[in-house]
């Protein structure tokens, strides 16, 4: 157990997004972050719209992109699906690791999430709901970028 | 003496206008008359007699005539240079005055123009014999005053009777087959006996053999000095003129009652796409008697769009020589009723093998065509109805996955959990998913209801008095936000439909109108309504907020769809109030811009339907 913990402390975890607007997830969330990263700086968005204005705020600002995005699918205004579409269109630089949270079993959504995977320089995870854990590689994207 | 007496009697022999010869006992021209020498072109010279047996060299027995003391007539031929002439002579004793026997005189007639009438007659009556066994033509006389029937051997053949039947006219009558043909022909003969009136009519006999046979007896009777004194007439064989015509006939009419009695439209048209046969089928599709559609053209009875293509189909036909088959082709008449036919066209030749035209044959399917859209309307409903079912399975999926995934999470946590206040505070979170899921299950019931309440009984209301009771119900919150609702539907106007859904569907879009307003304006929701084909449309604006359809546009009646920050926002309402509507086979549309307002369009079955 010492040297994963000691491996994540060498990556810097600098900010997490969380975007889903059920604040059970949210708690959830949180709560199973708290053992794998002492990262403090966590935003969280009630849907797309409101994540993808901060990501442009943040960028116009020259402020850190979060390294870590965990994104509901169902949501008001701006779904995740439409989020990604809307994201992948602005210029970053930086690798985003981005989990995608559903609770849909409608195979509609899993070929979404192929299509994005070919087309997105980010790493993309897709999990169902319910989650217990999140691992460490959940928050790193060189484990999965080699 | 003697010498005088000769010179006299030779003389007078001399000047006999009967070629004639005195022949002696031993067959010696003695002496002959002037019209002798010129019948057979021989002169006597006594120097060089002659024997008669050299002139009748061709008769046998000669000796027998000339010696035979008695009178006896031959018929011979002479032959001359240019011609053969028939001859008869009369041999006779010759006497002198004591009766000694001298020799024989022969006096000679030239009957060759006897003889050629008789063969001409002989052979004009083999001609006429043989004319009427082949014509099978024969003849009859009756004689008025002997009261005798005459039949030519053709008229006894044609009764099968043998040639030495002697027929008379009551046997003759009952030759006739009993009925029509044995009275017609009474009557007939009675009147040509009368009146004279000649007749020729078909009639049917019985043979002598008992066979039935059809002929065609003709009279005429023969009048001497006003006064009728023979009928004649002819008789003919028509039995398989008869026969091959009642064949014809028989076979014109099997193609008649086929032709007319086929449940579909059959024509033939010319080169020129004129019509020159009609069926019964076709005349009453048309509305026209088979005369009014002779010699007419599609130009002449339906639409011009539609004349136009039949006349190229025709002409395909008719430069191709081959048949179209089975073509779905639309008709529209003059009057503007359309036909949907399935249409042969096949080209028809004469007997040389030319085309001289076509033949169409036209089945009308537009019942089938009418059931045809049915089923695919059905098929359309079905389909859209298995969509709703799979996105509603996914909805029902999703939602209550979402909650069973919190719970198992919650539940997780809670067991590995030992510090008393984050316990709590997972216990509350706890049962916030029970009542998020009581919530969804409650809402998802709703839909079920519609979607299998569909025979619930719908009822006449009157729009205006249902908007006006909506209002009444959501008084507080319209009266908070200072809505105005401009109420413009006439009274006139009822729609059939579930009390409850029209409710549902009222207080919906009032209060979706208020949720989604402007902070920018006091809202304002205008409703009209009118009646288009059969249904009602129901316009329902506001002048809220407004939404980006060509962002949203598919989105916006799903269930637990969103698009603005706003806490009452469930996402329910419209998703609800669509199936409502189509439960009751009406429509829901909308057309919004954002910052503008939103109208929504909702289709009512008409009260009246």
């Amino acid at each position: 157990m010492e040297q994963p913990s000691k491996y994540i402390s060498m990556m810097k975890v600098n900010s997490i997004f969380i975007v889903d607007d059920d604040p059970i997830t949210v708690f959830g969330i949180k709560r199973m972050l708290k053992p794998v990263t002492s990262c403090e700086d966590v935003e969280i968005f009630q849907n797309g719209k409101e994540a993808f204005d901060a990501l442009v705020t943040k960028m116009e600002q020259g402020d850190n992109l979060p390294n870590v995005i965990f994104l509901d699918i169902n949501m008001p205004i701006m779904d995740g699906w439409d989020f990604l579409e809307e994201m992948l269109q602005l210029p970053i630089e930086e690798r985003i690791v981005i989990n995608i949270l559903t609770s849909s079993i409608d195979p509609m959504d899993h070929q979404k999430w192929n299509e994005f995977k070919s087309k997105c320089s980010h790493v993309l995870n897709f999990k169902n709901k319910p989650i217990f854990k999140i691992e460490t590689s959940d928050l790193n994207c060189l484990n999965m970028a080699s | 003496m003697k010498a005088v007496e000769k010179i006299e009697q030779h003389y007078l022999i001399k000047q006999l206008p009967k070629a004639t010869a005195l022949v002696s006992n031993d067959g010696t021209l003695m002496d002959v008359s002037d019209s002798w020498k010129e019948l057979f072109g021989k002169k006597i010279n006594p120097k060089s007699p002659i024997n008669v047996r050299s002139i009748f060299s061709d008769v046998e027995n000669l000796d027998i005539k000339l010696l035979g003391g008695q009178t006896k007539s031959i018929r011979h031929q002479l032959k001359r240079e240019t011609e053969i002439l028939w001859l008869e002579s009369h041999f006779t004793p010759w006497f002198d005055d004591k009766e000694n026997l001298m020799g024989t005189i022969i006096q000679t007639d030239n009957i060759s123009r006897e003889i050629e009438a008789e063969l001409q007659l002989e052979r004009v009556n083999t001609m006429l014999r043989s004319k009427s066994e082949v014509s099978k033509v024969g003849c009859w006389e009756f004689d008025i005053k002997s009261e005798e029937l005459f039949w030519c051997d053709e008229t006894k053949k044609i009764h099968q009777v043998p040639s030495s039947f002697v027929p008379n006219v009551n046997e003759a009558i009952n030759f006739y087959k009993q009925g029509y043909s044995r009275n017609k022909i009474s009557m007939l003969f009675h009147k040509i006996l009368n009146d004279g009136k000649p007749f020729c009519q078909k009639l049917q006999i019985i043979t002598h053999r008992g066979e039935e046979r059809w002929v065609q007896s003709a009279g005429k009777a023969i009048i001497e000095n006003g006064e009728i004194v023979r009928l004649f007439g002819t008789f003919q064989d028509i039995n398989e003129e008869m026969e091959s015509e009642a064949k014809i006939k028989g076979n014109e009419q099997l193609l008649t009652t086929l032709i007319d009695n086929l449940p579909l439209n059959v024509f033939v048209k010319d080169l020129d796409s004129k019509k020159i046969l009609v069926n019964k089928a076709e005349c009453e599709y048309l509305g026209k008697t088979p005369e009014e559609l002779l010699g007419k053209s599609d130009f002449d009875l339906y639409d011009k769009e539609v004349a136009k293509i039949s006349r190229d189909e025709d002409l395909e036909v008719i430069r191709t020589l081959k048949p179209i088959l089975g073509k779905e082709t639309i008709s529209i008449k003059k009057d503007g009723q359309i036909t949907n036919f399935l249409t042969s066209k096949i080209p028809l030749f004469d007997i040389d093998g030319k085309i001289n035209g076509l033949i169409g044959i036209s089945m009308d399917i537009t019942p089938i065509k009418k059931k045809e859209e049915q089923l695919q309307h059905l098929i359309n409903i079905t389909s859209v109805q298995n969509k709703k079912l799979i996105n509603f399975a996914h909805i029902v999926s999703h939602n209550l996955r979402s909650h069973s995934a919190n719970f198992s999470m919650l539940l997780q946590f809670l067991n590995s959990e030992e510090n008393e206040a984050e316990r709590n505070k997972i216990l509350n979170m706890l049962e916030q998913a029970s009542d998020n899921l009581l919530e969804t299950l409650s809402n998802l019931n709703e839909v079920v209801d519609i979607n299998t309440n569909i025979n619930l009984k719908k009822a006449p209301i009157q729009l205006n008095h249902a908007i006006t009771k909506a209002q009444q119900n959501l008084a507080a919150l319209l009266d908070k936000n200072k809505v105005i609702i401009e109420n413009q539907v006439d009274k006139g106007i009822s729609v059939l439909s579930i009390p409850a859904y029209l409710d549902s569907i009222l207080l919906n879009l009032m209060t979706n109108a208020v949720k989604y307003r402007s902070p920018d304006r006091q809202p304002k929701i205008t409703i009209t309504a009118k009646r288009m084909e059969g249904k009602i449309m129901l316009d329902f604006t506001d002048n809220g907020l407004g939404i980006d359809l060509e962002r949203y546009g598919d989105k916006i009646f799903g269930m637990y769809k969103t698009f603005h920050n706003n806490k009452d926002a469930k996402g329910f309402g419209l998703y609800l109030i669509r199936n409502q509507i189509e439960a009751m086979g009406g429509q829901i549309l909308v057309d919004s811009k954002v910052d503008h307002g939103t109208t929504f369009k909702v289709y009512f079955n008409d009260e009246s339907k």
